[in-house]
């Protein structure tokens, strides 16, 4: 099978993000944004309990807010 | 110090989960050896050689339409196509099909090393099927010969027009015996002030019909193969002899931000004539104000495919502000960025530049039905400015940078039922390394293509690439920045917890 058949054949199954280009800044933002308030939280009250339920959160969001913001600015990873 | 175990062995896991690509594989063009005096066998005659010369661009590109007729006892496959030795390594985009059923495909052509004391080298053409005795065959032989056009004069004033000469033989080259053979010249214009006449034929020779000069028909069938009959002409092509002696071409995909980056960098050089004097600003605005005819590079139009946005043109000194994008419109109407450099480049003159857009990602990649994890891109090989006089590409590099965790990368270039401008894939040089970048910890898979002797006949040439990339794959971007800040949160949760206060334990 040749490459281009290969492509003919995914005719109906084109690639979409899983945050569409016009969406990444608000997405972006927005988790950045949970992460430092959830990192705040945390700081108030490091115990193990607080890791758990403020700095898994605020890593997880810091995580993927990180990728979609320096997609939304240009930089795409 | 329990979880920092817990988490550097997590990180350790995420870092090694799947398998490295940054093995190198590397393919390069092979050039078969031949011994030294080596003559082809005369096991084929040529019954028929027509020739046509295009040089209604600033390179030379060589259409030879020849009826090889097998004279051997035995079948025979191997066809060797002849170059003067100065010709040898400007050859490029050569492409060799059956003139009768273009649509199988083209044959498989092999360079030779090249013999430094033989006045011709030669490419080996395997016919898939071997000839039989006294069986006949049409060949469609196509090629471009880049810098082989010469602007004479060699220096002309800045405003002057400006002429290419182009030398060759009545004779084509060709290691077998040739019955009868033509040659036409395609010349851009009807002003040609000098072109040799041959006392080779009964009638005038050339004819010309318009700006069609046809050398023959000879009988030339008691002429040895590789005589020589010099023919020079000289024709007039106020145009710049654009040549690109590198072209860095790099399209980066990501699958987070869906989308496709390209960006190309140019080092230009104008071929014609030098300037006999300094350059003069005055008279360069005024004969670009009456909009005449020059032999500098003035501007530059790309088209470039729908939806392309975020055009940038920059060189050594920053953004050039003489440029001008036109947005397209998806699905059908082409963007165009027109860019006028810094200043005209005028022959002998360089210039370098970058360019660079973006376009959404599913234009271009679509997931393979073959497998679950597997995808296929699909992007032009190169696109280029689109200009009347042509464009000739000295050395090309593609580099197509895939996502980090891109394995089992495989490549094709799209054939057609005619030349596609492109050499055989056994002529492309290509290698798979890795490339590190931002937010990168593995190193993006990059394939890397290398070309030598380019036209912008390959404008509308395509890649095609296929490979597998795991959502575990995806996920290693946010994982490894996660881990990262866990990995504080928990140091500042073990510092906090350590006892530092003075007194009696």
């Amino acid at each position: 099978m040749s490459l281009n058949e290969v492509w003919e054949a995914a005719s109906a199954s084109p690639f979409y993000p899983l945050i569409a280009k016009d969406s990444q800044l608000t997405v972006g933002f927005t988790l950045l944004l949970a992460a430092f308030l959830l990192t705040g939280l945390f700081g108030l009250n490091r115990s193990l309990l607080s890791i758990a339920s403020f700095g898994v959160p605020a890593a997880l969001a810091f995580g993927f807010g990180a990728v979609f913001m320096i997609c939304a600015v240009g930089v795409y990873v | 110090m329990r979880p920092f175990t817990a988490l550097s062995a997590l990180c350790g896991l995420f870092l090694s989960a799947s398998s490295f690509v940054g093995a190198d594989s590397t393919t390069s063009p092979s050039r078969v050896a031949l011994p030294r005096d080596f003559k082809p066998p005369q096991v084929f005659k040529n019954a028929n050689l027509v020739r046509t010369s295009n040089l209604e661009k600033g390179y030379l590109r060589e259409t030879v339409n020849v009826v090889v007729e097998n004279v051997d006892t035995q079948p025979q496959s191997d066809y060797y196509l002849s170059f003067p030795s100065d010709l040898y390594d400007k050859v490029g985009a050569l492409e060799v099909r059956d003139k009768t059923a273009p649509e199988n495909g083209r044959f498989d052509v092999e360079a030779t090393e090249f013999s430094p004391g033989s006045d011709f080298q030669y490419f080996i053409v395997h016919l898939p099927k071997p000839l039989a005795p006294s069986s006949q065959i049409t060949l469609g032989i196509s090629y471009a010969v880049l810098n082989s056009l010469r602007p004479r004069p060699a220096a002309i004033s800045q405003n002057d027009r400006q002429f290419l000469a182009h030398s060759f033989s009545a004779y084509a080259p060709s290691a077998y015996t040739t019955v009868t053979q033509k040659t036409k010249l395609k010349l851009p214009s009807t002003s040609v002030p000098d072109y040799t006449t041959t006392d080779l034929t009964s009638g005038p020779d050339p004819q010309r019909q318009g700006t069609t000069y046809t050398y023959g028909p000879y009988d030339t069938a008691n002429v040895a193969p590789g005589t020589f009959y010099p023919i020079n002409i000289r024709y007039e092509f106020t145009k710049p002899v654009i040549t690109a002696s590198l072209l860095e071409r790099d399209l980066e995909v990501s699958h987070w931000g869906g989308n496709l980056a390209t960006e190309e960098r140019y080092w230009l050089r104008n071929n014609g004539s030098k300037l006999t004097d300094n350059f003069s600003r005055v008279e360069w605005t005024i004969s670009s104000y009456q909009q005449l005819p020059s032999s500098s590079i003035r501007e530059l139009k790309y088209p470039l495919k729908p939806g392309s946005v975020d055009p940038y043109f920059t060189d050594d000194i920053g953004n050039v502000s003489t440029s001008h994008y036109r947005p397209g419109k998806v699905p059908n109407r082409e963007g165009s960025l027109e860019i006028r450099p810094r200043y005209p480049i005028f022959g002998s003159w360089n210039y370098s530049f970058r360019i660079g857009w973006n376009n959404d990602l599913s234009a271009f990649l679509r997931r393979a039905v073959t497998g679950a994890d597997s995808y296929v891109l699909r992007v032009p090989f190169i696109e280029g400015p689109k200009v009347a006089e042509g464009i000739q590409y000295e050395k090309v590099v593609v580099r197509v940078v895939l996502p980090e965790g891109a394995r089992n990368v495989q490549y094709e270039t799209l054939e057609k039922s005619s030349s596609n401008g492109l050499p055989s894939a056994s002529q492309i040089h290509s290698h798979i390394s890795s490339y590190k970048t931002f937010m990168d910890t593995l190193g993006r898979t990059t394939l890397t293509l290398t070309v030598e002797g380019l036209t912008d006949e390959a404008r509308d040439s395509q890649l095609l690439l296929t490979y597998d990339y795991s959502l575990w794959d995806s996920l290693r971007k946010p994982v490894t920045i996660t881990a990262g800040l866990l990995t504080v949160f928990v140091a500042a949760w073990a510092v906090g917890n350590i006892d530092v206060s003075i007194k009696k334990r």
